[in-house]
């Protein structure tokens, strides 16, 4: 534990920062590999067609035209980030409008965009099928019927006796009807929640260049080179290493960009043209064809003594996956949000299931925490109700009903160091829970989330430099979360060494042990570990050369900041020959090999070790117009070390305004399969005039699993905000919504049918 | 094509662009300033913010044939040879930033307001950023960052 250090926990300045400020970092669309050719995408204009005909041979009339492609000439080739259910170019089927029909590289993307007009589609319309529900009815258009033939379908993935029915996840513990039947109360309510795009300011980008070697270098605007690599392969039918994948950076991710999606397009054009090959998507492609999260039907039903005591919780999620189950990138082809359903509280019985369902709407995602938003809105408003029920206060409710410590959580893990309970209070207390509100039509609302710390596998290489400084290899891409940063503090701290002596270097595919990039929380723990073990293994080199050096045992030296030293040995002889710094050790040690330790890790999860989030809004309702204004902010959070506060900070600040844009304005309208809020005038992203003022609270904790104990805090702080803005309108006006966004006009709708 | 003659950053250029290229595409892709970013390409986010004779403009919606005698500043602008501007010392220090990719039309527009306003109140920022749209930040640090720039404690 770092009781005198000085780096970690200190307030660093991210180390990428003047490249950032000074336009000087590169994203892939500022890469310009040579005679590299701009790439445009013929979409269906159908929500579901059979393709007729195809005719792009007047594509090749628009001067510049290198590469056309249609779904013809690559039959069979399928991407996904793990299901392969995406035609790479739809060859027969259209699923959804948005769906990649043909391909054109040219000179220069107005060429392209001219090309693509001539290209003739004749389509057949099949009867298309948008709302999950619908999709379930035995007499439902089916998407996939195919399915069976898809390659390596993880045994995982349960094709349930359900129409449409991608996969189903399902968590339980006790008896869910015994529970049912010995409560007092049964509560049930329905939420609604539409599809929300991640918002990444950088829209999907990639350039594929086959070099003289055959070999298909890649950039690509992917948190997950190892990933996109792999699923490039894949949609080809090579092997990974074909293909190299270069580090560069990401502008933003939040679970929308780990895959390859157009990459597989882009090599084909590529090898067509003989010329490197750049897909940037436009932000209506974004909006239109990227990968959303997932539109949902939450229904959540719970039993309750009426001591207050929750016995019994069923919830379903109807997740709707889209046209393809591609976007996602685990085994199983689903999120895994309800796993939340229990929230924070102590349950007895419960059941809950989520079901993926295809429809011919935009492919779904991942996002931020992916499902537990959803799940989050439709628990914690519910969790409002019951207590509303009951006649206890919501605040009260959740204090009796939070899990403490050894308790099991309502999925049946045994929980410890268990701080629920002070971060609620800690909220409460922040946000001034008891006091007079400050006006007419103000509410206050809380709502509570709860999650394990993300772990899996990393790697590390560290190498001290010529001139004694050191250089940290990772494979991870930091895609705005800070993690290179501490790196070099980790590096810093435990080589004792000034941080502007230590360099952080992203590694390509070739170079590095396989990362699966950041996500579900899992980097600081994975990759500071790796960092910490890899440096463990160095500091051994060290010693042992140094000793070689200094002509003493490895075991008989010191090290203080950056220097071994030989200790005493029965009075020091000043022989100039008592210290030997980490600059005159790599200067007499030429094999590098020597001064580089490295480390692969897989970090277990430990299911035991949970992260508790209280979030407190307070609102003011105008009941002449409806409109919400959110004026105060409370996100509470248990943490342990904090290596890095400011980018600790950043993630609080920008989670919470995500789940406020989730909460208010975000709708990725969809009428007849297709989407209608196609820029971001329509599809509105908070403003930096739209966000509340924000205390956050931070709660002590120990234990946690990552480096010096540290917790985790990225996907703590977006969940709970829509539920904590619903108790708080329904405090302010006596309105209960049950959908998202809560827009004015819907709050104004409620207070008239009141 | 036709020819335009105009000052960025304060080098004079001399170019031939089509009627229809846009300031964006010229900036990025025929000079290689890659610093201003394309992201809404319908004037909504701020990503492409450059300084035309000093006012805020999108470049995604300005075409470059219009900038005839014009001076513009992009972000690659606004540092020195000595090293950044106070602003951008200011985000880097100050954390107004995550991925990056919204950063370089942040800075110009905090430069332009300073410029204007050299020490705006919070809400005079909030004001005058609210164009500038960021999906990381939550914008908490980037109005900390141009206030601590603005020479507030």
């Amino acid at each position: 534990m770092p009781g005198s250090s000085t780096v970690i926990g200190a307030p660093i300045p991210r180390l990428e920062g003047a490249d950032k400020v000074s336009g000087r970092a590169l994203y892939t669309a500022d890469v310009s590999p040579p005679g590299t050719l701009a790439a445009k995408i013929l979409r269906s204009p159908y929500a579901h067609a059979r393709i007729v005909s195809i005719d792009a041979s007047a594509a090749w009339q628009v001067p510049g035209v290198k590469a056309v492609l249609t779904g013809k000439d690559i039959v069979g080739h399928r991407w996904g980030r793990f299901l392969r259910d995406m035609p790479v170019l739809c060859w027969d089927v259209v699923r959804f409008v948005g769906d990649r029909v043909a391909a054109v590289a040219a000179e220069t993307a107005d060429a392209a965009e001219q090309a693509l007009q001539l290209i003739e589609v004749e389509y057949e319309e099949l009867p298309a099928v948008f709302d999950p529900l619908e999709a379930m009815q035995p007499d439902a258009p089916l998407l996939h019927p195919d399915f069976s033939e898809y390659q390596d379908i993880s045994p995982e993935v349960l094709i349930p006796d359900t129409r449409n029915g991608l996969s189903r996840l399902t968590w339980q513990k006790g008896d869910v009807d015994a529970g049912f039947a010995e409560a007092d109360l049964v509560l049930e309510h329905t939420f609604y929640i539409p599809s929300r795009h991640q918002g990444y300011l950088e829209p999907h980008a990639g350039i594929v260049a086959i070099d003289e070697a055959g070999r298909i270098q890649v950039w690509t605007a992917s948190k997950s080179p190892f990933g996109s690599r792999n699923q490039l392969a894949k949609s080809l039918g090579i092997q990974p290493e074909q293909i190299l994948v270069h580090p560069i950076y990401v502008g933003g991710d939040f679970g929308g960009k780990g895959d390859a999606l157009d990459l597989p397009i882009a090599y084909f054009l590529a090898k067509q043209a003989g010329r490197p090959v750049r897909i940037i998507m436009s932000y209506l492609e974004e909006l239109l064809a990227s990968n959303p999260s997932h539109e949902s039907i939450i229904t959540i039903r719970t039993g309750i003594k009426r001591d207050g005591r929750m016995v019994a919780r069923y919830l379903r999620a109807i997740h709707n996956t889209g046209a393809y189950g591609c976007m996602k990138p685990l085994p199983n082809v689903a999120i895994g949000g309800a796993v939340h359903a229990g929230g924070p509280y102590r349950i007895d019985n419960t059941f809950f299931e989520a079901i993926q369902v295809y429809t011919n709407t935009v492919p779904a995602g991942f996002f931020r925490a992916p499902g537990g938003p959803q799940v989050n809105f439709a628990a914690e408003s519910h969790t409002d109700l019951i207590a509303q029920a009951l006649g206890m206060d919501v605040a009260e409710f959740r204090l009796r009903n939070l899990v403490e410590e050894g308790d099991e959580n309502a999925v049946g893990e045994k929980l410890n160091g268990v701080h629920a309970r002070e971060t609620l209070e800690a909220a409460l207390q922040a946000a001034h829970w008891r006091d007079p509100k400050p006006g007419v039509n103000y509410g206050r609302g809380i709502a509570m989330y709860e999650r394990h710390v993300g772990a899996g596998p990393s790697s590390a290489e560290l190498t001290v430099e010529d001139d004694g400084s050191v250089t940290i290899i990772s494979p991870t891409i930091d895609q705005g979360g800070g993690i290179h940063t501490v790196l070099q503090q980790i590096v810093s701290e435990e080589m004792q060494i000034p941080l502007d002596q230590v360099r952080v270097v992203v590694g390509d595919t070739d170079s590095m042990p396989p990362d699966q990039g950041v996500g579900g929380m899992r980097i600081t723990n994975a990759n500071g570990h790796a960092a910490l073990q890899a440096i463990e293994e160095l500091q051994g080199k060290l010693r042992e050369r140094a000793g070689e050096i200094l002509g003493a045992e490895p075991e008989q030296l010191s090290y203080d900041e950056g220097v071994f030293y030989r200790s005493n040995d029965g009075g020091r002889t000043d022989d100039g020959n008592r210290a030997l710094s980490l600059a005159e050790l790599a200067a007499q040690t030429a094999d590098a090999e020597l001064r580089t330790g490295r480390a692969k890790v897989e970090m277990p999860m430990q299911r035991d070790i949970a992260c508790f989030a209280a979030q407190i809004a307070e609102v003011e309702v105008d009941p002449e117009t409806g409109h919400i204004r959110v004026h105060r902010f409370v996100s509470a959070h248990d943490v342990s070390t904090v290596i890095n506060p400011i980018a600790h900070q950043g993630q609080i600040d920008g989670g919470v305004i995500q789940g406020l844009g989730m909460a208010l304005t975000e709708d990725l309208a969809v009428e007849e399969g297709r989407v209608t809020s196609l820029h971001l005038g329509d599809y509105k992203l908070p403003s930096a005039a739209d966000i509340p003022e924000l205390e956050t609270v931070l709660v002590h904790s120990e234990g946690g699993p990552g480096p010096y104990e540290a917790k985790a805090i990225a996907e703590m702080t977006n969940c709970a905000p829509p539920a904590a803005v619903a108790n708080a309108i329904a405090d302010a006006v006596g309105v209960r919504l049950m959908e998202l966004p809560m827009t004015a006009e819907r709050v104004y709708r409620a207070l008239q049918d009141k | 094509m036709s020819e335009i003659t105009l000052r960025i950053n304060g080098k004079q250029h001399r170019e031939d662009v089509a009627s229809n290229r846009m300031l964006v595409d010229f900036l990025r892709y025929d000079l290689g300033l890659t610093g201003t970013k394309e992201s809404c390409s319908v004037g909504v986010c701020g990503a492409c913010t450059v300084l035309v004779d000093g006012r805020m403009v999108s470049s995604c919606l300005t075409l470059a044939i219009s900038l005839d005698g014009a001076e513009v500043t992009t972000v690659e602008g606004l540092a020195s040879e000595t090293g950044l501007s106070k602003v951008q010392e200011s985000f880097v220090k100050y954390g107004g930033y995550q991925c990056g990719i919204c950063t370089p039309g942040q800075v110009v527009s905090a430069y332009a307001l300073l410029q204007e306003n050299p020490h705006p109140s919070e809400d005079e920022v909030k004001d005058w950023m609210m164009g500038n749209l960021c999906r990381c930040t939550g914008y908490y640090k980037i109005i900390e960052s141009v206030m601590k720039a603005g020479g507030a404690e």
